[in-house]
């Protein structure tokens, strides 16, 4: 059981690179995104989110720091301030890894929940205090209503097709230190 | 379960959420000197979708062309019944053509009895779509032509009708084109009939509203709307679409471009018009030759009269 994981970190996290530019690429296609249409879920957030609840080491902070702040500058946002954002989120997940362990789903889902929301209400009041222009209410609530319905699938796509899933009580990594 | 609180990850833990805090404080500084000095952090951030984007370019262009075709697969269904259509329509067309044909002549014999001289220095560089802004909230795409093909910022885009945007970021091979719904664009224009300015600004939804019209009794749904060339950067004259009115009582416009499919985009080559600074002065009269006014007066009313149509 230790070896497969022990080699499985760095090959997750170029994985986690991997998908994160798919999910960009996908974006930037020019299938001609008519204005006013409704947001899709913002799956990166949702995918960062997943993989700190379930295995923290797979996305060290640097390197979410480092994918966020690449697609604030691809996709035209104000570079930094989501990163910084998502960062927090993350880090704040990340402690708590241990405590959705022993919770069962459907508070982790509620705790996800309100991470997502706190960042977005976050994002907009700094973008509000730099008296920056930003979009409707009503689409940004949209977006991170989808994100946070998105959760399960992620949840269950990371753990079917990349094996992310959480620890059992008592494994342990290729040093035998206790996840 | 109780933890092992002898573990070496307890006594990093404080060292690694100095660590994170600085990250988050470096991320926070990167936006705040991109809120102060945003035309630099902006420079970068064109070089680097310059960079990025292209290299994409061999997946971008057969993807969006498979979602094309995918799109457009209901319509082979019915192949021979548009088939049937086409040849009705192209009948029709051939009339149509001949009538325009007819006009073009009596429009170029009627231009060059008045002497009527267009702007021969409108020309236009062609580029292809390549991305889109990827957010919902942020309405541009890029071209594939960029500084070396002479593109500059502040130029304007049309798709085969009208007017769709305005550039705003030139790398070397790429140019953003920030799209008339975008909620950062504010373009000039003039409501047809009744000459009325108006400002289209763009709102984030696909019928943009008109703002600051001086009568708007004036303005009916159904108008055709046009740039009007007030900033000096934009030509005058460039079809934007029609005005309607939305359900909020507002005057919004339909735009003319096809903006769910933008393939293809003109850069219109502008030039700055010169411009009529002074009010006029008076002029004295020569010291001494008689002959020269004559000659210098003639294309000073003649640039007067064209220059600001």
């Amino acid at each position: 059981m230790a070896e497969p994981l022990a080699a499985g970190v760095w090959s997750h996290r170029a994985l986690y690179v991997a998908l994160a530019g798919a999910l960009l690429f996908l974006r930037l296609l020019p299938l001609g995104s008519v204005a006013g249409t409704w947001p899709g879920p913002d799956l990166l957030l949702c995918l960062t989110l997943v993989w700190v609840l379930r295995r923290p080491d797979y996305v060290p902070a640097l390197l979410i720091a480092l994918v966020v702040l690449l697609e604030d500058l691809l996709l035209m946002r104000p570079p930094g301030l989501w990163a910084a954002m998502v960062l927090l989120a993350a880090e704040f997940l990340r402690t708590r890894s241990g405590l959705t362990r022993e919770l069962g789903f459907l508070v982790e889902w509620l705790l996800v929940a309100a991470v997502i929301l706190a960042a977005v209400l976050g994002y907009r009041l700094v973008l509000a205090l730099v008296m920056l222009p930003q979009a409707g209410l009503g689409q940004t609530l949209v977006q991170a209503l989808g994100t946070i319905l998105c959760y399960p699938l992620v949840v269950a796509v990371s753990r079917a097709a990349f094996g992310v899933r959480k620890p059992a009580t008592g494994e342990t990594d290729a040093y035998g230190r206790r996840m | 379960m109780a933890r092992d609180r002898s573990t070496p990850e307890d006594f990093s833990r404080p060292v690694r959420r100095i660590l994170v805090g600085g990250l988050v404080v470096a991320l926070l500084a990167i936006f705040l000197i991109w809120r102060i000095d945003s035309p630099r952090v902006e420079r970068f951030r064109t070089a680097l979708v310059d960079r990025v984007v292209p290299s994409f370019d061999w997946a971008l262009l057969p993807i969006t062309k498979a979602a094309a075709m995918l799109d457009d697969f209901q319509s082979y269904a019915r192949i021979y019944e548009q088939n049937q259509q086409l040849r009705r329509e192209l009948q029709q067309m051939k009339a149509w053509r001949e009538a325009a044909l007819q006009l073009e002549q009596k429009n170029a014999r009627l231009l060059d009895l008045n002497q009527v001289r267009l702007d021969p220095r409108l020309t236009h560089v062609t580029g292809v779509v390549l991305a889109d802004s990827g957010s919902p909230f942020r309405q541009s795409v890029l071209l594939n032509v960029g500084a070396r093909d002479g593109i500059r910022d502040g130029w304007a885009t049309m798709d085969g009708i009208g007017l769709a945007g305005r550039i705003s970021g030139v790398g070397n091979t790429t140019a953003r084109v920030i799209l008339l719904t975008d909620s950062n664009s504010r373009i000039p224009v003039t409501v047809q009939p009744s000459g009325q300015r108006a400002l289209l600004s763009g709102d984030n939804t696909a019928a943009p509203p008109l703002d600051f019209i001086e009568k708007p009794d004036l303005v009916r749904p159904g108008d055709r709307v046009v740039s009007s060339g007030d900033g000096g950067v934009f030509p005058a004259g460039l079809l934007v679409g029609q005005v309607a009115q939305g359900p909020d009582r507002r005057l919004r416009v339909r735009l003319a471009a096809d903006y769910e499919r933008l393939e293809f985009l003109r850069v219109l080559r502008s030039h700055e018009s010169e411009r009529i600074a002074e009010p006029g002065a008076l002029i004295p009269p020569p010291p001494r030759a008689a002959p020269l006014p004559e000659a210098e007066a003639l294309p000073a009313t003649a640039d007067a009269g064209g220059g600001d149509g």
